[in-house]
């Protein structure tokens, strides 16, 4: 199912019509065989506006989650490694961003640049992000390094590079990528948080959030404006759960 | 006089027999002990008995108490003797207490008419745990408890409900002489208040302190049977005889400790290790001070003492893999470079968890350069099979394992080898033939030892150099 999302996401805007190419002649026009999803009120193609916004929220949450796990999980490692200042340090600056919600940071981010550009959003979420990455990582790096076979290893004078590639990643890889899993959800939801409440993207850019609100006022006549775009945050969603699961259990 | 009697007691998962034994009978008044390596059965047995046997294997037989038949295959029939008739203590007793709960409130919960009369059941537990001279821990949390201490609380547990057939399990692992006898005195005791008695062991010395009835068990079957002190003296099957051979004390080696040579070190040789006033306290509690020794080339060295006094501190002090409090540690030029090793208790931990032994094994051979072939010679030597290696750590048995891990350490042909109670947890058999591979390879390679243990014929048998270290801070050192 993710396949036919990702697949929808990629392959769609390059074969679909341009989405802000408007025709009012066709205001509000219902769904039809060439037009599977109608038109909206500038009379663009709901399903050219929905590949592009499906594309953006994708590509945007792999950057971000990305990011966050690169960052978290290397300051996560490093804090365990070296402990003492460093990990107080990186302790320290972790817990500023616990103590906030992350919604509030990410708006702070999205107000400080007030033409809601993608880079705001990018850098927020990340930096919302990383933090979990950070904690679970560090929790279960200094158990690893800890353990007899770490110090084993330290007897043999395996290296470092030992260490990282045959204790930590092996024991980290299942928690990571079932947090980047929950993490692709909650980026994607967020992005579109925002721009439902008009505070991330701006229109006419096509955002799935910007396009529940922009089909709204029209539930009565159009339905399928609105309900189109939460259907696909809707198994997005249920998809990446589904893979996490599937991630704990092997 | 009660009596308990399994009759074609069988336990098979497929087509396997895990355990199958024709007739066993316990009376009161006398212990029966079931002997045997791991991988005998005989712990299947005690949970067929109990009915905590798991459902993925099947279950025949019947079982008479008092009269009473019961078909062993229904396994909730006697659930409602646990703790009044049947009770099991279990293995790893440390494992087996809550956590969460204080030492005599879950020994409470055992007693009869806790539900409806609270107060005298936590009087009751407080007798139960004061005449095992555990009065003092009863407001205490099971972590704080040594393995001799969880172990008399979990039979405090395991007793209070008045059960007349007390199921024992492995009850020795990691526990130190003078534990195991409070526990054999308690089992004893068990005996002559006339409960029935099921001991299940690998541990020679309790069965012979509990005497009664030895049944020998190898690959499901009972291969000897008869009065503990006659089987353990003069054992007839050829199995029991490579047993009971088997016990440290009666070791015949090459490389076995001699009283009467001299040590095979050089006492002129630079000391690869050489420690000086060390003193090494966690909080308030003082483990050690002032311990100086020097171990030279060869040598051969027993920490010795009972569990929780710090010899494996010690022993990593001297590895350098702990700071002491005080006094200093020096290595010398030829112990750098990965020539300081260590073997641990759990062989298990000490493999990266995920990772193939190949891998394992391949790493150690790159970084140090080691001639190809030296695993798979090695492995040979050890008897081990060379498909092992393409298995997991957690996929291995204990005693493989340990083997594997031994070398692992020779790879890198160490000076000295540190063996953490590396086979404490090992059947008789299984330390046997651990200990042989150890020390012949240290013998062929001229390696000295660092040897913690708690068994003292294990300390007597190998080592030339002795430091006992007691409850006292001060210990002896015995050249």
């Amino acid at each position: 199912m993710l396949v036919v999302i990702a697949a929808f996401a990629i392959i769609g805007p390059l074969i679909l019509p341009d989405p802000a190419a408007q025709d009012l002649g066709r205001y509000l026009e219902a769904p039809s065989a060439s037009e599977p999803l109608g038109r909206d009120d500038y009379g663009r193609s709901v399903l050219a506006r929905l590949a592009h916004a499906t594309r953006l929220s994708l590509v945007f949450a792999a950057l971000c989650v990305g990011t966050a796990l690169v960052l978290g999980t290397s300051a996560g490692i490093a804090s365990a490694w070296f402990g003492g200042w460093a990990d107080a340090a990186l302790r320290g600056i972790s817990e500023v961003f616990v103590a906030l919600p992350a919604l509030l940071v990410v708006l702070l981010f999205a107000a400080l640049a007030a033409d809601g550009s993608l880079w705001t959003l990018y850098i927020g979420l990340a930096l919302v992000q990383w933090v979990e990455y950070f904690r679970v990582v560090r929790a279960r790096s200094s158990l690893v390094l800890g353990s007899p076979a770490v110090e084993a290893a330290s007897l043999l004078r395996l290296g470092p590079v030992h260490v990282l590639r045959r204790h930590l990643w092996p024991e980290l890889r299942p928690l990571v990528t079932t947090l980047a899993a929950l993490g692709m959800v909650t980026c994607i939801l967020a992005v579109s948080t925002l721009g439902f409440i008009k505070v991330g993207l701006r229109p006419p850019r096509a955002e799935l959030g910007l396009m529940v609100t922009e089909g709204f006022p029209f539930y009565d006549v159009a339905p399928w404006m609105s309900v189109a775009p939460v259907a696909v945050l809707f198994l997005i969603t249920a998809c990446f759960l589904g893979l996490r699961r599937s991630e704990v259990t092997t | 006089m009660s009596l308990l009697e399994l009759r074609d007691l069988a336990v098979r998962h497929g087509d396997t027999a895990l355990v199958d034994v024709a007739d066993i009978s316990v009376k009161s008044g006398q212990a029966l002990t079931i002997v045997g390596e791991s991988g005998s059965g005989k712990s299947l047995l005690a949970h067929a008995v109990m009915g905590t046997i798991t459902t993925g294997l099947a279950v025949e037989g019947t079982m008479s108490l008092d009269g009473v038949h019961y078909d062993l295959a229904d396994r909730a029939n006697r659930k409602h003797h646990w703790g009044r008739e049947l009770a099991l203590l279990p293995q790893e007793p440390a494992l087996a207490l809550d956590p969460t709960m204080r030492v005599r409130d879950q020994v409470a919960e055992g007693a009869p008419g806790f539900r409806s009369r609270r107060k005298a059941a936590l009087r009751r537990a407080e007798d139960t745990l004061g005449r095992l001279n555990l009065g003092h821990a009863a407001r205490a949390w099971p972590h704080t408890l040594s393995g001799g201490m969880a172990q008399r609380v979990a039979y405090a547990a395991a007793t209070i409900g008045g059960a007349r057939v007390l199921i024992v399990d492995e009850p020795t692992k990691g526990l130190d002489r003078d534990s195991l006898d409070q526990l054999a005195d308690l089992l004893t005791e068990h005996v002559a208040t006339g409960g029935l008695l099921i001991t299940i062991t690998h541990d020679l010395h309790l069965a012979r302190k509990l005497g009664g009835e030895l049944l020998v068990m190898r690959d499901a079957i009972i291969v000897e049977r008869g009065p503990a002190d006659r089987v353990l003296t003069t054992p007839e099957h050829d199995y029991t005889r490579r047993l009971v051979a088997a016990e440290p004390s009666r070791w015949q080696y090459e490389w076995l400790a001699s009283p009467l040579a001299d040590a095979t070190a050089d006492p002129a040789a630079e000391p690869l290790v050489a420690a000086e006033k060390l003193a090494k306290s966690y909080g308030d509690t003082e483990l050690f001070r002032d311990i100086s020794l020097e171990i030279r080339p060869g040598e051969r060295w027993a920490l010795a003492g009972p569990s929780g006094v710090g010899k494996t501190t010690l022993g990593n002090l001297l590895l350098r893999l702990g700071a002491p409090d005080e006094g200093t540690v020096r290595h010398h030029n030829a112990v750098a470079g990965g020539r300081l090793q260590k073997l641990y208790q759990d062989p298990a931990l000490s493999f990266p968890a995920r990772v193939r032994l190949t891998d394992a094994m391949r790493d150690i051979v790159r970084r140090h350069g080691v001639p190809p072939g030296r695993v798979e010679s090695l492995m040979a030597t050890l008897g081990l099979p060379e498909s092992l290696l393409h298995r997991l750590p957690g996929q291995v048995s204990g005693g493989e394992l340990q083997r594997l891990a031994i070398v692992r350490a020779m790879l890198l042909e160490p000076a000295l080898v540190f063996a953490d109670e590396a086979t404490s947890r090992l059947d008789l058999l299984t330390q046997e033939r651990t200990m042989d591979c150890l020390m012949s390879e240290l013998t062929r390679t001229g390696c000295a030892l660092l040897l913690v243990t708690h068994d003292r014929e294990l300390a007597t048998a190998v080592a030339d150099h002795h430091l006992r270290l007691d409850q006292a801070v001060h210990p002896v050192a015995v050249p």
